[in-house]
């Protein structure tokens, strides 16, 4: 196919979306794509989308690309080249170099739909370029596609959407995120996102950033600094971190280059990520034949791509053929004005302005709407999505209806509790994992539902940790029961006193090999404590005296809770109906002569 | 750097296994990974020494933007090591300067 009616370059969302309305209507389109496999920044993102039903939300990233490249396979006279990097566009075509066979072709299309995407931003310091600093999307690639832990231990610089996605992901794969540095004075990603990672335990240190990454060969440390609110260091506040792993999520900039040769002229736009090409809302640029689509045209998110490349393909249709689908055209903008109306778009809105693409911002509600009191002891979600974000798949999920995002998908939803039959099928929906569900029962208990995508996943019966929204443990807890979900999301429902259920957010599960140690002073093993309650030890302070366990010099720091979860688990007794055993002093090994010192220096 | 065995969301099918070189050591991979993350796997993070200031460099953007990652693949220079998949038998060696041989 020399002279294809459509060119596409790059085959992320925007591209391919691009290609299947062209295809749809019988163009011959060749989509050519750099990497090794198609479907752009999609393919490493596990997270599930926000926005809209209609267009994939609630579905996990790698799973759309996998929808957007079936329906592309239904239409035999469109081909999909990758490791096929454009090298240039010139007025006489397009060189394509396939580096499978090392050699370069020269096309000719009608139409040119440039969709390659954005690369990351840089940020400066000492040593940025060592080994083991990555852009984020390095380490989605590494960890998400290819499954190869990019180190132990990170630290993330940046709060946005992304930097906050790749931190829980990094979490769930097993990675250490020692902090995430943010210079701004507030988080920039949206606030269920933030919520999500912060009750994992990872800090967020805001008015904070990077001064060097620390080694030879290989990151091994990281100089971090504070800084004052017009972002200089503050002297004095440098300390190093010990990771091995710096993430840099900085933000994404325009890949516009292609766009530039083929004449299309360039506006610097820092809101949309840098220089980007000028284009209308038909998503054509300053050259009739050359449209772009997706985070070239200005960096913002899946949804919107696949929105604008669906434009931009309609625009190629009806420049060929003379006539395209009107009513979607006009649907399809609608829908963009709409996503794009809410208060997290508002810097996006600005940046358009600036190339005379006008959209009308909305109004939206926002903050806590819902009464959940007045339906106590009804098992029913608590949503906790405070911020206008554009999102509705609570809504679209409930089978009863009993949940509205409503006409702006930008506004919070509402829920009309008595509708709700408390199936918990939101819950496992929401990809803010902002819904959590609860119940508060006769004996002074309550049931938390938990929406949970970590391994292991815990047993019914189970005692497990469970902690708040900053990751702190605020009590042990047995698993009430778990219900798996096909999308992964499985909502694991707790017991827990009554006065913290409100606060209890997430779980932390320790996994105890049977001949793994409990207590390290005394070296007793797991297996060892079993055997014992099985024997008819099922009290703290008898397994105690027979044991020796918690008896040795930590005083039982390290023993005493996991032996109460061991005898919980076994014995189906809460935690905090078990007695503790008596705390005797002193709490950590310290000789006598010492409390005689310290003793006189306070009588001084 | 190792790989991930279990994970709450993914499963990772591997394809073939592989081996390939890396400055003559011996290491394996699997079909259709990127000859970087390859030698991710094998706890291979340096991949070239820039020209100028001899400094070393790595993965960073992983989609082929920054040339990070330039390695000499197989004799040829300039290989974008993060787009281009290993294969069996691969040579690979550390990138060092603009891409004259580096024996
Ligand atoms: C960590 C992370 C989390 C995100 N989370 C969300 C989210 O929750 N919801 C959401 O809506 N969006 C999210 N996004 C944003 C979303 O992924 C991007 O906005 C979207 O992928 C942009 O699509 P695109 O098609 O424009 O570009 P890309 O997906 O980047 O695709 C561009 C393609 O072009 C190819 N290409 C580039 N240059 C060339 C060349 N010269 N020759 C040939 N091919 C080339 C590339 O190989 C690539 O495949 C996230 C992004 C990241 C990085
Ligand atoms: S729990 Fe079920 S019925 Fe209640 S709001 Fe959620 S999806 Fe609807
Ligand atoms: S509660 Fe609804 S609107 Fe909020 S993040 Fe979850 S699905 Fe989206
Ligand atoms: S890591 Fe950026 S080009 Fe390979």
């Amino acid at each position: 196919m020399n002279n294809p009616d459509l060119l596409v370059l790059g085959g992320g969302p925007a591209g391919l979306c691009g290609a299947i309305e062209a295809a749809r209507e019988g163009l011959r389109v060749l989509v050519v794509d750099e990497g090794i496999s198609p479907g752009g920044q999609l393919v490493k993102q596990t997270h599930k989308f926000f926005g809209n039903e209609n267009f994939y939300a609630s579905t996990r990233g790698m799973e759309i690309a996998g929808k957007l490249l079936k329906e592309l396979s239904l239409y035999p006279q469109v081909i999909l080249a990758c490791e096929s990097s454009v090298l240039a566009v010139y007025p006489d075509g397009v060189p394509v170099l396939d580096r499978r066979s090392d050699s370069t072709y020269l096309y000719n299309p009608t139409r040119l739909l440039v969709a390659t995407g954005a690369s990351e931003k840089f940020l400066q310091f000492d040593n940025n370029d060592l080994p083991g600093v990555y852009g984020a999307g390095a380490v989605q690639t590494l960890m998400n596609q290819f499954g190869i832990l990019p180190g132990k231990s990170v630290l993330m610089i940046g709060s946005g959407n992304i930097g906050l996605i790749v931190s829980y992901q990094l979490d769930q794969a097993g990675v250490e995120v020692k902090a995430i540095l943010e210079a701004s004075s507030r988080i920039g990603g949206y606030r269920v996102h933030a919520d999500k990672v912060k009750r994992l335990g990872i800090p967020v240190l805001l008015n904070h950033t990077i001064l060097k990454a620390i080694g030879e060969k290989s990151v091994n440390g990281a100089l971090i600094t504070a800084l004052d609110e017009r972002w200089r260091p503050v002297p004095g506040t440098e300390r190093e971190m010990v990771i091995d792993t710096v993430c840099i999520a900085v933000g994404l900039t325009p890949s516009a280059e292609l766009v530039a040769q083929a004449g299309g002229q360039l506006k610097y736009i820092p809101e949309l990520g840098g220089y980007v090409p000028l284009h209308d809302s038909d998503m054509r640029t300053t050259i009739d034949r050359v449209f772009v689509a997706g985070d070239v045209s200005g960096i913002e998110e899946a949804t919107t791509a696949m929105i604008e490349g669906r434009i931009a393909g309609l625009n190629i249709v009806k420049d060929i053929k003379g006539k395209c689908n009107e009513t979607r055209l006009e649907e399809l903008k609608e829908t963009l004005s709409a996503f794009r109306s809410g208060p997290t778009s508002s810097k996006i809105r600005s940046g358009l302005e600036k190339m005379d693409l006008v959209t009308q911002p909305a109004r939206y509600v926002e903050g806590e709407v819902n009464r959940s009191g007045e339906f106590r002891g009804k098992l029913r979600p608590i949503i906790e999505c405070f911020e206008a974000i554009p999102c509705n798949p609570c809504e679209t999920s409930c089978p009863v209806g009993a949940i509205t995002v409503g006409e702006n998908i930008n506004d919070v939803p509402v829920i009309d509790y008595s509708r709700c039959t408390g199936c918990g099928v939101c819950a496992t929906k929401c990809p803010g994992l902002a819904i959590f569900m609860y119940q508060e029962r006769e004996d002074g208990m309550a049931l938390v539902g938990i929406p949970y995508e970590f391994l292991p996943v815990p047993e019914k019966g189970q005692s497990v940790y469970a902690t708040g929204r900053s990751g702190e443990v605020l009590c042990t807890a047995r698993v009430d029961r778990v219900t798996r979900s096909a999308n992964k999301t499985n909502i694991v429902y707790l017991t827990v006193p009554e006065e913290l259920g409100r606060d209890v957010r997430h779980i932390h599960v320790t996994n105890r090999e049977e001949s793994s140690l409990i207590c390290r002073c005394e070296e007793i093993t797991v297996e060892q404590v079993k055997k014992a309650i099985r024997e008819g030890y099922v009290d703290f302070e008898e397994l105690r005296r027979y044991l020796r366990v918690s008896m040795g010099p930590c005083g039982g720091r390290t023993c005493r809770l996991n032996t109460l979860m061991i005898l919980s688990g076994e014995t189906g007794v809460p935690v905090e109906k078990l007695s503790p055993g008596t705390l005797r002093p002193p709490a950590i090994p310290v000789s006598f002569g010492a409390i005689e010192r310290n003793a006189k220096v306070t009588h001084e | 750097m190792e790989r991930i065995v279990e994970h709450p969301l993914l499963k990772f099918e591997r394809g073939e296994k592989i081996v390939f070189y890396f400055e003559d050591v011996q290491m394996q991979a699997y079909e259709g990974e990127t000859i970087a993350a390859a030698l991710h796997a094998n706890g291979v993070r340096m991949l070239r020494i820039t020209p100028k200031g001899s400094r070393p460099q790595g993965l960073f953007c992983a989609i082929g933007k920054c040339s990070s990652c330039l390695m000499e693949v197989d004799g040829k220079a300039n290989v974008r090591t993060c787009i281009t998949p290993v294969k069996e038998g691969m040579r690979v060696r550390t990138q060092k300067g603009r891409g004259e041989k580096s024996e």
